[in-house]
């Protein structure tokens, strides 16, 4: 009997008779997995983990093993098309690549004539690595507007970052935090950027004390030594409550806070507003767990917080990042083996050069949209959606006229959803790259057939801080499919840009790899690069900010107009900042809690991933469900002063009775007419998006929390509870 | 002979699913939107246990039992156990009677209603006797909680990881021996 291998390539080979594998990186969410895809007859034959992977170590998600059931699904989009139709008609007629790019390279020189290069606004979703092309066609352009889910999705991580500690803080697990706190976040079923479960779990096998904070009861809850079950959007106040602890116990690092910090007194004052008395107040969290967790936390060495995108969707999203870094700072977490790491990325242009953003004219960058309301946001090239809704409908300050939304499907993703589908039906002309006809893209002039991760070559996570690079290897190519990068690259030379850019996509490649002398053929050798590996880089020429110190006084935030020091405030909706309210809405609702196997709107038509969650749900306490009248596996409504929408409950005690949980993302590809029932159980027709209700510096809207009722559905409507 | 056991510590598990995908894709080809899998994983919980409010994942899989009592229930001998410790399902022999399915203890046999037999996991034998690992069990799995090998040997494994935890890990791997009478 031969000896048993992980990954063994050779073997698989032989007993399957592939013709070739390819090693590659995969792209069906944040990145980072290296796969194996093995070939036959020209198609993906299988795709496994690669072992050689300095992130996932071999080890797979969902989504990563169900890729070749998306290269080859059969509604997959896989030449141009323009509509022939009515906007949302479902009428669509095939043309060539030329006339696609063309009609569209027209169209932006007739806006830009017109009205102005602001007039048109590109734009993406979470991404296909394309965020360096895309901003550097606007940027080239002269529009300062590309709308992108990062005014409350990993952009305030790194804009919080770059004015706290001069980078994102990554949590170095190949040293084993000995202390997690898992903060709103779920890193073993979801992947927010640079991270991966596989080196969470891992860390907790070697024996790390784990703390949790999430109003759910999820597995990493019951696991936790300390799980903290607070009250939706108070995640700062409960910061505040540890940071209350950690300072006035002087369980801090007096060397840190001595020699590196800025701003000690003023913020100590700051935070000795938050006794624990009243956070508990706040969070409903008991004071004894906020001491408990608040002293494992700094007294435990290494330590170190998973975080992610709940604590950015929502009101405090720039606070709540910045009172998380506070924690690890203070603690002398920052830049420790096994704690939180600033990393110095390989030596290739950075995404932000590649984004030519030095090209944006400063006359064109003043009319960012929402650029004097949201500084900190316009400051990184960030937009609040919203302005670009109000300069579509209401042509104010300026009207928008076009928009090209690639991997983007903002009617399902961004929050009230229903002013998101009123402008994309409005626009006088709309082109989209995806993969299917979404809900989004039926609204569309023209939809572009863009490629997948398996039909692509590119230089993977350079614009990450986990410190890699990853080769990803073109493996097949799909129909007319072109990727982001090589459609952007062609219609920039339509548009007159031509010298920005290259003669065909591989030069784009080169270009990001010369600082290392190294060229695209090269570095597809490889199974990755990494950048230099060095701790504590403080100590040596202090933080990469104004004040060279890691700034808990932040003085850019200051000279903004903003609050320097963080503080709570209240959701726009809650028990506490609107009692009336809550009487009609009498549950805080709480959305967006990650499945497997969808990434955001993405994977509903994968039979494989949709078979593991056929119908959107609500979970609710049993104890809520009885007072309405609601059974396990009904069809409920649940309805917010903008909407209702409709999913089916589970039944389930690991929340508080006044928390309702729903999921986010959903429409339904298996209806077939062009709405693809988009508005039926899409949680954003609920969400607000009133500039009022956003975090003041970033712009996040707040689509985490809010309030509403919820009714079984064979009710005709809501009857009011005398 | 060595043994070929399969051991999934549901302590760990994360309930991240990719061991039923990874599973899909053995067994099916790319557009079979539905089809063939033998394992699933499902929440138990959020409910009280011993008092606490808990939360697991739980994956049903056939066990390959030492004396699987599905082997015992079946009229055709379909059903047989190997000296390498896999219990094999010959489709072939089944006749559909599915008198296997109540017998087995965790729930790990279904009925196929288009072939009109049972089907149950067969350890990825084809696999497993070329020197590969079950689809499920090949590094897959971000908890690494799946092991496949020698049952005392993986015991001794997981021992311990509990002991690395901290003693964390209580729910020990079910017991694969079932005896009857």
């Amino acid at each position: 009997m031969p000896e048993f291998r992980h990954s063994n390539i050779e073997r698989e080979m032989e007993v399957y008779g592939y013709d070739s594998f390819v090693k590659s990186h995969c792209r069906m969410c944040h990145g980072g997995c290296g796969v194996i895809v093995y070939v036959k007859d020209g198609k993906v034959a299988k795709i496994a983990g690669d072992p050689d992977c300095p992130i996932a170590h071999g080890t797979l998600c969902t989504k990563g093993l169900a890729s070749a059931q998306l290269a080859y699904h059969k509604d997959r989009l896989t030449y141009p098309v323009k509509r022939i139709g009515p906007k949302a008609s479902g009428k669509w007629e095939r043309i060539s690549w030329d006339e696609a790019l063309d009609t569209i390279a027209e169209r932006i020189l007739t806006y830009k004539e017109k009205y102005g290069p602001e007039s048109v606004v590109f734009g993406y979703g979470t991404g296909r690595e394309n965020e360096a092309v895309i901003y550097r066609i606007a940027n080239v352009l002269g529009s300062p507007n590309v709308i992108t889910a990062g005014h409350f999705c990993y952009g305030p991580r790194i804009c919080t970052s770059i004015i706290t500690c001069g980078t994102n803080p990554i949590v170095d697990y190949e040293n084993f935090p000995k202390c997690i706190i898992m903060w709103g976040n779920n890193v073993t079923i979801s992947n927010p950027d640079e991270y991966k479960g596989e080196p969470f779990s891992v860390a907790l096998d070697k024996g790390a004390k784990l703390i949790v904070v999430d109003p759910r009861l999820t597995r990493p809850a019951a696991r936790a030594n300390v799980w903290l079950q607070l009250r939706p959007g108070t995640d700062a106040a409960l910061a505040l409550g540890m940071l209350n602890v950690i300072v006035n116990e002087e369980l801090y690092d007096r060397e840190f806070v001595e020699k590196y910090t800025h701003g000690w007194d003023p913020f100590v004052q700051r935070v000795n507003e938050y006794p624990l008395e009243r956070v508990q107040e706040i969070t409903w969290v008991p004071k004894e767990k906020i001491r408990e967790a608040a002293r494992l936390f700094a007294t435990t060495k290494p330590a170190a917080i998973q975080w992610g995108v709940a604590i950015e969707q929502q009101t405090n999203c720039a606070d709540n990042d910045r009172l998380l870094m506070f924690l690890m700072g203070i603690t002398g977490n920052i830049d420790a083996p096994g704690g939180q790491v600033l990393n110095r990325t390989p030596n290739v242009v950075n995404v932000g050069q590649f984004g030519a953003h030095g090209m944006l004219p400063k006359d064109q960058f003043a009319k960012r949209l929402g650029g004097e309301r949201f500084r900190l946001a316009s400051r990184f090239a960030i937009l609040q959606p919203k302005c670009v809704w109000d300069a579509i409908l209401e042509e104010k300050p300026y009207p928008v006229k076009m928009l090209f939304l690639i991997s983007s499907n903002p009617v399902i993703t961004r929050a009230n959803a229903k002013e998101v589908y009123r402008a994309l039906e409005k626009v006088d002309f709309m082109a989209v790259a995806d993969f299917f006809l979404t809900p989004t893209a039926e609204l569309a002039d023209i939809v572009l057939p863009a490629a997948t991760w398996l039909e692509m070559d590119y230089v993977g996570d350079f614009w990450k801080r986990h410190g890699y690079i990853l080769p990803r290897r073109k493996v097949i190519q799909v129909g007319e499919c072109r990727s982001d990068h090589e459609m952007l690259n062609d219609l920039a030379h339509r548009i007159g840009q031509g010298q920005y850019w290259w003669n065909n996509f591989e030069e784009a490649l080169d270009y990001i790899l010369h600082p290392m002398n190294t060229t695209w053929k090269d570095f597809k050798k490889m199974n990755y690069i990494r950048g230099e590996v060095k701790y504590y880089k403080y100590k040596e020429g202090g933080f990469s900010t104004p004040t060279r110190k890691f700034e808990l006084y932040s003085t850019t935030l200051e000279k903004m107009g903003y609050d320097p020091l963080p503080q709570h405030r209240e959701p726009s909706e809650s028990p506490v900042s609107t009692p009336e309210l809550y009487k009609e809405y009498p549950y805080i609702l709480i959305t967006g809690a990650r499945q497997p196997g969808f990434f955001h709107t993405e994977n509903r038509q994968i039979g494989r991933l949709r078979e593991l969650h056929r119908d959107p749900i609500v979970e609710i306490h049993p104890d809520a469900a009885a007072k309405e009248g609601i059974h396990e596996g009904d069809w409920v409504i649940i309805e917010s002063r903008r909407g209702i929408v409709r999913q089916r409950v589970r039944l389930s005690l690991g929340r508080d009775p006044r928390i309702v949980a729903a999921q986010h993302g959903w429409w339904f590809p298996e209806k077939k007419d062009p709405g693809h029932g988009w508005h039926e159980s899409n949680i954003n027709i609920l969400t607000d998006n009133a500039l009022e209700s956003c975090d003041p510096a970033m712009g996040a809207s707040n689509i985490r929390t809010l309030l509403c009722r919820i009714y079984p559905e064979k009710k005709a409507s809501y009857e009011k509870k005398e | 002979m060595s043994k070929h056991a399969i051991i999934i510590e549901e302590f760990a598990c994360w309930g991240c699913r990719a061991c039923e995908v990874a599973c899909k894709q053995e067994y099916n080809s790319v557009d079979a939107d539905n089809g063939i899998k033998y394992l699933s994983v499902w929440p138990d919980g959020p409910k009280l246990m011993n008092g606490k409010l808990d939360f697991v994942w739980r994956v049903n899989v056939c066990k390959h039992c030492d004396d699987p009592p599905c082997a015992q229930a079946c009229p055709v001998e379909a059903i047989t156990k190997r000296e390498d410790g896999i219990v094999i399902l010959d489709y072939d022999k089944c006749n559909g009677c599915q008198l296997c399915i109540d017998e087995c203890p965790y729930h790990a046999i279904r009925f196929d209603e288009e072939k009109k037999t049972v089907t149950k996991c067969n350890l990825c034998h084809h696999r497993v006797d070329k020197g590969l690992y079950p689809a499920c069990a090949d590094n897959i799995c971000l908890a690494h909680c799946i092991y496949f090998g020698d049952p005392a040997e993986i015991e001794q494994k997981i021992l311990e990881k509990r002991k690395a935890r901290g003693g964390w890990g209580d729910i020990l791997p079910k017991v694969i021996t079932i005896s009857r009478g």
